[in-house]
C-alpha cells in the first residue's frame, strides 16, 4: 500500500506548482481573443474558434517543446521558459495567419467592439467596424493580449509537467514520462473549459470588460487543481 | 545529432505539416466542420433548407485529434510488431480515415434527421459523394501528422510516444485550422451574396448561398473556392507552428550547453516580437485602405 | 461551435436514473469480470473490459445530451474534455492507490472532482444550469469508467505496476502497458468523442434519445475495435475477439441509427432539388 500522507508531505511543494500551473492557464485563457462561432463570419472580435479549443492547441505546442527540452537539459527555468515561447510562436502565428484571412479573404480592417480606442496603438475602433456585427480581426491589443495568454498558458502546462516529472520515485523518468504527460494534458483541459464558462463565448483580451471577471475562474481552477495535484502526486509518487 | 540532418529533419516536417495543414482545412470546408457550420445549421430554420454537408463531430481540434492519435496508435502497434514505418503509418491513416468517414456520416443523418420540423431533406447521393472525398483528405492529414510525430520521436528523439505526439499535433492542427481557413469559408465563401468587405450582418444569418456555377452548391463547391486561399493559409500556419517551435530548438541545440538553449528562447522570442511587428503593419496597412464604415459624427457636429 | 439547445429539460424515453445504473452497473460488471476471467479463462475474455465501456459511453451520451439541451455558451465539446480530463487524472489514481478496487476508486475520484468542478460552475462562475453539478458529476465518472474499462480490454488486468516475479515481468500493468506507450491517448480521445459525438452530431429541435443513444452505442463499438487492435500485440489480452465483437456491434448499432434516422428525418431521397416554397410553408 502506498503511504499516502508521507508523498503528499514529501511533494508538497510540487503540488504548490502543480496548482500554480493550473492558476497560470486559467488566467491565460482569459487573455486569448476568442470570437467562438461569430468570428469565423467576422461577426466579433478574435479568432475565429473556441476558448478551450484555441487554448488547448497553444499550450500542447508549449508542452511539447517543454518536453523535448526536458530531454536535453536540467534547468527548470529553461524548461518553463520553452513551453511558454513554443505556446506563444504558436498563438501568434495563428493569429497573424487569421489576419490575412479578415485583411484579405474577407475584406474587412481589424477593430475592436468593445472600446473605442485600441489602449495600446491608441486607433480609433468604432468607426472601422462593418454594420450588424460586433467587431472582426485582431486588432493589437488582442494580438498582444494573445500572446500574454498563451504564454501564460504554455508556462502553466509546463510547471505541471515539470513538476510531475521531478517527483522523486526511485525510478528513471523515462518511465513515467507517459504517465506525466498524459495528466499534464488532462489537468490542461481541465483548466481551459474552467475559465471558459467564466466567459461565455467571446473576448476580445485584457481590455474587454469580461475580463474583469478572471479571479472567480482563477479560483475555481485553484480549487480543482489542487484536488487533481494531490492525486497526481500520489499516483506518480507512489510508483 | 549532427546540426545538418538536424536541419534536414526540420525541412521535411515542415513540408509535411504544411501539407497536413492546408488537407486539414479543405476537409474542413467540404464537410462544412466547426464555426462555419452553425450557419449551415441555421439555414434550414431560416426557411433556408439546403445541399451542404453537415459535419459536426465535436468541433475540429478534438476530431483531428482523434484521427491522429488513431493512426498514431495503429501505426505504433504495426511497428512493434516489426512492420516497417512507411507500411504502419500508411496503414494507420486509412483506417483512421475509415473512422473519419463514419463520425461524418453519423453527423450529417444525424443533424439533418433532427431538423424535421424546417423540412431539410437527407440527400444520399451527398453522402456518396463527400464522404470519399473527406475521408481523402483525413487520410493525407493523418498520413502527414504521423511522419512529423514519427520524424520527432525517431530522428529528434522527442521523450512523448508516438500516439500522444500525433495526438498533440491533431489537436493544434485542429485549433489552427478551425482558427484561420475556416474564416474565409465562414465569412466569405458561405456569404458571397452580399456585398465584399464586411463582416456578416447578424440579419443575413442563416442566408448562406445555397446555388452553385452550376446547379446547387455542395460541400465540393466550397471547397473549390476555400483552396484557392483559406487552405493553403492554413497549411502555412500550421507548417510555420512546427517548423519554428522546432526550429529554434534544432539551431541552438540546449544539449550543448544551458547558454545555447538560452539562445533558442531568445529566437523564439525575436520571431514573435516580428509577428507582433508584422501584424501591427497589416493592421495598419488594411485601415488605410479600406477606410471607415462609418462617418465620425462628434467630428462633424464640431467642426 | 453550433448553437445549443433551445433551453428546459430534453424528452426522455429511458429514464436519465436507469442510464446511470446501466453505465454504473454494466461498466463495473464489465471491468471486473474482464479482469477475474482473464485469469481464470484466458485472455480472451479481455473483451468484456470493452463492453463494460460502452455501457459508461452510452451513460455518459446521455448525461451530455441532458446537461447540453441548456446550452452551456461554449458549445457541446467543452464539457467532455473537462470529463476526460477528470477521467484521467482519476483513473492514474484510482488505478495507482486502488489495487483491486482499483476502478471504484477512479469511479469514486472522478465524481468527486466532477461534483466540485459543477458546484464551482454554478457557484463561483454563476452559470445557473440546474442539473449542472449532477451532469459533471455523471460525465465525469462516466469519463473514468470508460478509459478504465478500454485499458483493461487492452492489456487484460487494470492493475497500475508490472507484475514481477523473480526480477521477470509476468503481467503488464497499465502505467507501462497503456501511459508510456501513448496508447492512452487514443483511449482518451476515442472515449471522449464517443461519450460527446453522439448529441453533438444529433443536435436540432427534433433530436431523439433513442437515436442519439443509437450512435453513442455505434461510436462506442468503434472505441472497442481500437482497443482490440492494441490488444493484439499484448500478451494478456486478446484482440481478435474483441475486434469482432466490436465490429458485430458495431454493424447492429449502425443499422438500428441509421433505421431511426429515417423514422425521423423529413425525407432521405437519393438526390432532388431543394423543397419548394409551397413544401416550405
Amino acid at each position: 500500500m502506498i503511504d499516502i500522507v508521507g508523498i503528499i508531505a514529501e511533494d508538497f511543494l510540487n503540488i504548490l506548482l502543480i496548482t500554480l500551473g493550473g492558476m497560470l492557464i486559467a488566467l491565460g485563457v482569459h487573455l486569448v481573443p476568442v470570437g467562438g462561432a461569430p468570428a469565423a463570419m467576422a461577426q466579433a472580435t478574435g479568432v475565429g474558434t473556441g476558448t478551450v479549443q484555441l487554448a488547448a492547441g497553444a499550450g500542447l505546442t508549449g508542452l511539447v517543446t517543454a518536453g523535448f527540452m526536458m530531454n536535453v537539459t536540467e534547468s527548470m527555468a529553461l524548461i518553463i521558459a520553452s513551453g511558454t515561447i513554443g505556446a506563444m510562436i504558436m498563438i501568434s502565428v495563428t493569429m497573424i495567419v487569421g489576419q490575412w484571412m479578415y485583411v484579405y479573404g474577407v475584406g474587412c480592417p481589424p477593430a475592436s467592439a468593445k472600446v473605442k480606442y485600441d489602449p495600446i496603438t491608441k486607433d480609433r475602433q468604432d468607426l472601422y467596424v462593418s454594420q450588424g456585427t460586433e467587431g472582426h480581426g485582431i486588432p493589437t491589443a488582442s494580438f498582444i493580449s494573445g500572446v500574454i495568454g498563451a504564454g501564460l498558458g504554455g508556462l502553466g502546462g509546463s510547471l505541471i509537467y515539470y513538476s510531475l516529472l521531478s517527483i522523486e520515485n526511485g525510478l528513471p523518468e523515462a518511465n513515467f514520462i507517459g504517465i506525466a504527460s498524459i495528466f499534464a494534458i488532462g489537468l490542461f483541459f481541465v483548466n481551459a473549459v474552467i475559465p471558459s464558462y467564466n466567459i461565455g463565448g467571446t473576448i476580445e483580451g485584457f481590455h474587454d470588460p469580461k475580463f474583469k471577471k478572471f479571479p472567480k475562474a482563477v479560483l475555481a481552477s485553484f480549487v480543482a487543481t489542487f484536488l487533481a495535484a494531490i492525486m497526481g502526486v500520489v499516483a506518480i509518487g507512489g510508483m | 545529432m549532427e546540426p545538418l540532418t538536424g536541419m534536414g529533419v526540420m525541412a521535411l516536417i515542415g513540408a509535411a505539416a504544411t501539407i497536413a495543414g492546408a488537407s486539414e482545412d479543405l476537409e474542413s470546408d467540404v464537410g462544412s466542420q466547426s464555426n462555419p457550420n452553425s450557419q449551415v445549421q441555421l439555414a434550414p430554420q431560416m426557411m433556408y433548407p439546403h445541399r451542404i454537408f453537415n459535419k459536426a463531430i465535436s468541433g475540429e481540434p478534438p476530431s483531428n485529434a482523434l484521427i491522429c492519435a488513431i493512426g498514431g496508435t495503429i501505426a505504433s502497434v504495426l511497428i512493434s510488431s516489426g512492420a516497417s514505418a512507411v507500411l504502419a503509418l500508411t496503414i494507420g491513416a486509412i483506417l483512421a480515415a475509415t473512422v473519419h468517414g463514419t463520425y461524418s456520416v453519423t453527423s450529417y443523418l444525424g443533424r439533418s434527421a433532427s431538423q424535421k420540423r424546417f423540412k431539410q431533406p437527407i440527400y444520399l447521393d451527398i453522402v456518396r459523394s463527400h464522404v470519399p472525398v473527406m475521408m481523402g483528405y483525413a487520410f493525407i492529414t493523418t498520413f502527414c501528422i504521423l511522419v512529423v510525430a514519427y520524424l520527432m520521436t525517431t530522428v529528434l528523439e522527442h521523450p512523448f510516444s508516438l500516439p500522444l505526439l500525433a495526438f498533440i499535433w491533431g489537436i493544434t492542427v485542429g485549433a489552427i485550422g478551425s482558427s484561420t481557413g475556416d474564416v474565409h469559408y465562414g465569412a466569405e465563401r458561405e456569404f458571397q451574396n452580399v456585398e465584399f468587405g464586411s463582416g456578416l450582418n447578424a440579419a443575413n444569418s442563416g442566408n448562406i448561398v445555397r446555388k452553385a456555377e452550376s446547379g446547387l452548391r455542395n460541400g465540393i463547391d466550397n471547397s473549390w473556392f476555400c483552396a484557392k486561399f483559406g487552405g493553403p493559409a492554413t497549411g502555412i500556419a500550421f507548417g510555420m507552428t512546427v517548423f519554428l517551435s522546432g526550429w529554434i530548438t534544432v539551431v541552438f541545440d540546449a544539449s550543448q550547453s544551458d547558454a545555447l538553449g538560452w539562445a533558442s528562447i531568445i529566437a523564439g522570442a525575436i520571431i514573435v516580437l516580428l509577428l507582433i511587428i508584422w501584424n501591427r503593419n497589416i493592421e495598419v496597412a488594411a485601415r488605410n485602405a479600406y477606410g471607415p464604415y462609418k462617418q465620425d459624427e462628434e467630428a462633424e457636429v464640431a467642426a | 461551435m453550433s448553437a445549443g439547445g433551445g433551453g428546459g429539460g430534453a424528452h426522455e424515453a429511458i429514464p436519465q436514473n436507469k442510464l446511470i445504473a446501466f453505465g454504473v452497473i454494466g461498466g463495473l460488471v464489465g471491468i471486473y469480470a474482464a479482469y477475474f476471467l482473464v485469469d481464470i479463462i484466458g485472455p480472451s475474455m479481455s473483451f468484456l473490459g470493452a463492453l463494460g465501456a460502452i455501457c459508461s459511453i452510452v451513460w455518459g451520451a446521455s448525461a451530455v445530451r441532458r446537461v447540453a439541451n441548456y446550452g452551456l455558451g461554449t458549445g457541446v465539446p467543452s464539457i467532455g474534455m473537462l470529463a476526460l480530463g477528470i477521467g484521467v487524472i482519476a483513473t492514474t489514481f484510482g488505478l495507482a492507490v486502488g489495487g483491486i478496487a482499483g476502478p471504484l476508486v477512479a469511479l469514486v475520484f472522478a465524481s468527486l472532482i466532477g461534483l466540485v468542478v459543477g458546484m464551482l460552475g454554478n457557484k463561483v462562475l454563476n452559470m445557473g444550469i440546474p442539473i449542472m453539478v449532477q451532469s459533471t458529476t455523471e460525465i465525469a465518472a462516466a469519463g473514468a469508467l470508460t478509459i478504465v474499462g478500454l485499458s483493461t480490454s487492452m492489456i487484460g488486468t487494470f492493475m497500475f505496476f508490472d507484475e514481477i516475479v523473480n526480477g521477470v515481468v509476468v503481467a503488464q500493468g497499465v502505467a507501462s502497458g497503456v501511459m508510456t506507450t501513448g496508447y492512452i491517448a487514443v483511449i482518451f480521445i476515442a472515449g471522449g468523442l464517443a461519450i460527446l459525438h453522439p448529441y453533438n452530431a444529433n443536435l436540432g429541435p427534433d433530436e431523439k434519445q433513442d437515436r442519439t443513444l443509437a450512435c453513442a452505442f455505434e461510436k462506442g463499438a468503434i472505441a472497442m475495435i481500437l482497443a482490440g487492435i492494441v490488444a493484439t500485440i499484448t500478451p494478456f489480452a486478446s484482440g481478435s475477439i474483441t475486434i469482432l465483437i466490436g465490429i458485430a456491434i458495431w454493424y447492429v448499432s449502425f443499422s438500428g441509427y441509421y433505421k431511426r434516422v429515417k423514422r425521423d428525418a423529413f425525407m432521405v431521397t437519393g438526390s432532388g432539388l431543394l423543397p419548394s416554397k409551397e413544401e416550405l410553408e
